[in-house]
């Protein structure tokens, strides 16, 4: 099993929603680019505090293409080959916590916990096709925990100012079973 | 004046500038022809009482604040725009001495309706923290992109699982009430009569089915009323700057006459003076769906089923708003203060309706045309929170109530003969409200339904929103299914006014939208969508 965020990771995350893209009838024609902003928050171990991980991924025909991780969203553009037409934006507590499965991708873009930007139309018409690719994401890759797996445990804020509280919490969480 | 345009855009209102900004800026020669003297249309700030008193004719609300795409855009903040978001933003203020106060600060909105309300309270703040949880889906969504239509909304709600994972949206609201929502979530009459007052102030009338859909996006922006400050006019000032800038022309008594079209394609307009203006690439028309297709295209060339809609007569909307403008020496102080001192800060006040039930009294009594029972009009003190508008000391005022625009017992012109009669009246509702008033009052000059589409023409029998607010003119239907998408049955003119989706309001929204069409129609590199 890959650790998360590894290429290994997203290796595996890509086949999973190619896999599940597969399975569907009328997926979208034409490629679009999305960003995703992973900001660090103080809880998750992956992404320091205050920094913030950029990636692009390219979906094409239904299917995602590809996916870089890129320096900043400066570089984005160039990466890109051309403009964003989606950004994600969100903590990297959410972001973990939707990759093992604890946090529904719908129910925190529907509560602001992603910010969701770009054009919405496109993915409302194409609503299983997305949320077969979102399952994919967030159920379907068995992943490597290695500094913890979410959820953390502990209120954001009071995580946010107490380093130590969310290092414990993570140890803890470090020995429960990978999925659950 | 040139006599050749890449777009021109018909009619100065906030979305023909908008308009005309975004494309100026792409490259493009603009010129936007506005009938009256000045740009702005709705946005029009005029010493109407007395000099130095400056009162907002019509728009007075801005709600859409950080939330319009086209106010970071067009950084109108560099135009010598600014606002004030006050501090309580709107108070209802009851018959038995008792209000309810809307803040910028949620908990001190949710203490107001604990007073009424416990479980209120806390429903309001979970609808509240929903709502603004998705406020930027619906937004982008609902309100700047091109409008989806119900079904397809509807079948994405399904299919996304709204229904299980939200309190407060359903699939269902499509076919409700506001009341029903109301009923449904809160308990007190009370504060249920105050959340469909403030839907009433933003258009959405709380006994019409379908506009239960609308309704947890207007809580999720129910904070967000900000004032502009020296007046209304001052952004359509800022728009026009931003248009000059960038090398467009507005010219003002510039009524468009007829709008040429060859082949087919809109290639310019004709002025009233006969000045004849070649459009290169698009005309654009901010004005009512009316002027458009009956007095300025050529017969010949609008399809006769599209012609017979529009002369059958569009939906407008079946109240508009009586308005009295004062010139005060006193800010109010209500006798509901005892209560909850913060009404005396509040900038909208609701003055009298306690339930919903008086509400849908007033709607029927208006709809037929009559005045209702009680003036219980709305009163805005703009000079709370911005004190430039009215001379060291003194204060405007705003009341408004909801009216009919065509009077049972003689049409829109009755209202000539009662306006000053029934301006009396709101004040002296007011009055009862805020004893202190009396004799506060320096001048005052009402502004009738009636007077509305006299100064602007869009606003057909009085309908502020130019066009009615119901699910058979929302989305892709406003104003009609053939122009729900911003093109006419004519190649190149589009229409670009609040005749479209989302609707009236400073949104920016039929504007923003109409843009879209355009960029995708002229191949636009599209600047503005910095995802």
């Amino acid at each position: 099993m890959p650790d998360i965020y590894t290429n290994e990771w997203y290796d595996a995350v890509r086949e999973a929603m190619n896999a599940s893209a597969a399975t569907l009838n009328g997926v979208p024609t034409g490629s679009f680019v999305v960003a995703v902003e992973i900001v660090g928050d103080g809880l998750s171990p992956y992404v320091e505090q205050g920094s913030t991980r950029h990636f692009l991924v390219k979906i094409d025909a239904g299917r995602c293409e590809w996916y870089r991780e890129i320096a900043s969203s400066e570089d984005e553009r160039r990466a890109a080959g051309r403009g964003v037409d989606y950004r994600f934006t969100g903590s990297a507590t959410a972001f973990d916590e939707i990759a093992c499965g604890v946090l529904d991708p719908i129910d925190a873009a529907l509560r602001g916990t992603v910010r969701v930007r770009g054009d919405m139309r496109f993915l409302m018409r194409h609503a299983e096709h997305v949320n077969a690719l979102l399952g994919a994401y967030s159920r379907e890759v068995d992943t490597t925990w290695p500094s913890g797996m979410p959820p953390y445990g502990v209120p954001s804020a009071a995580a946010a100012a107490s380093d130590v509280v969310g290092t414990d919490a993570m140890m803890r969480r470090d020995g429960e079973s990978i999925g659950a | 004046m040139r006599d050749a345009f890449d777009a021109v855009i018909i009619g100065a209102g906030h979305n023909g500038l908008t308009l005309g900004c975004y494309l100026a800026r792409c490259g493009m020669e603009v010129v936007v022809l506005e009938r009256r003297h000045e740009e702005g249309g709705g946005l029009a700030t005029e010493e109407l009482t007395l000099p130095g008193f400056l009162h907002n004719v019509h728009a007075n609300y801005h709600t859409f604040v950080e939330m319009a795409p086209a106010i970071s855009d067009l950084e109108v903040e560099n135009h010598g725009v600014s606002y004030v978001r006050p501090e309580v933003q709107m108070a209802s203020i009851f018959e038995d001495g008792t209000a309810l106060t809307i803040h910028s600060d949620l908990d001190k909105t949710c203490a107001s309706i604990a007073r009424f309300s416990e479980e209120d309270a806390e429903t309001f703040a979970r609808l509240y923290k929903e709502a603004h949880g998705y406020v930027d889906l619906l937004l982008g969504t609902l309100m700047y992109q091109p409008p989806m239509s119900v079904k397809e909304l509807t079948k994405a709600l399904a299919a996304f699982g709204v229904e299980d994972r939200s309190e407060f949206l359903g699939v269902k609201l499509r076919r409700e009430t506001i009341n029903w929502f109301l009923e449904r979530h809160f308990t007190h009459p009370k504060v249920k009569a105050h959340l469909a007052f403030h839907g009433a102030v933003c258009g959405y009338a709380n006994d019409v089915p379908g506009l239960a859909i609308g309704f947890p996006l207007l809580v999720g922006k129910i904070d967000n009323w900000h004032l502009c400050v020296g007046g209304s006019h001052r952004l359509a000032h800022g728009l026009w700057r931003d248009l000059a800038q960038h090398g467009g022309v507005m010219v003002s008594d510039a009524e468009v006459s007829r709008i040429e079209v060859e082949g087919g394609r809109a290639v310019g307009v004709v002025l009233a003076d006969g000045t004849e203006i070649t459009a290169r690439r698009l005309v654009a028309s901010t004005v009512d769906v009316e002027q458009t297709f009956l007095s300025m295209l050529p017969a010949e060339s609008v399809p006769s089923p599209l012609r017979a809609k529009v002369e059958g007569g569009l939906a407008h909307q079946k109240w508009s708003l009586f308005s009295v403008h004062l010139a005060l020496s006193e800010t109010p102080h209500y006798r509901a203060a005892e209560f909850d001192p913060d009404v005396d800060r509040a900038w909208v006040v609701n003055l009298g309706y306690g339930s919903t039930a008086e509400l849908d009294a007033d709607w029927a009594e208006i709809r037929a045309g009559r005045l209702p029972a009680s003036a219980r009009p709305n009163a805005a003190v703009n000079s709370l929170y911005d004190p430039t508008d009215a001379p060291e000391g003194c204060f405007t005022g705003l009341l408004r109530q909801f009216a009919p625009y065509a009077l049972a017992d003689g049409g829109p012109a009755r209202w000539d003969e009662i306006g000053r009669w029934y301006g009396r009246h709101c004040i002296e509702a007011w009055e009862n409200y805020a004893p202190n008033l009396a004799g506060t009052v320096i001048d005052w000059v009402p502004y009738t339904p009636a007077d509305i589409p006299r100064k602007i023409r869009n606003m057909v029998e009085g309908d502020w929103m130019m066009g009615e607010i119901s699910l058979d003119n929302m989305l892709d239907q406003r104003p009609l299914p053939e122009l729900g998408q911003y093109r006419t049955p004519v190649e190149g003119l589009y229409m670009a006014g609040s005749t479209q989706h989302p609707h009236g309001f400073i949104t920016f929204g039929p504007a923003y939208n109409a843009l879209q069409v355009i960029a995708e129609d002229c191949g636009l590199e599209t600047w503005w969508r910095e995802i």
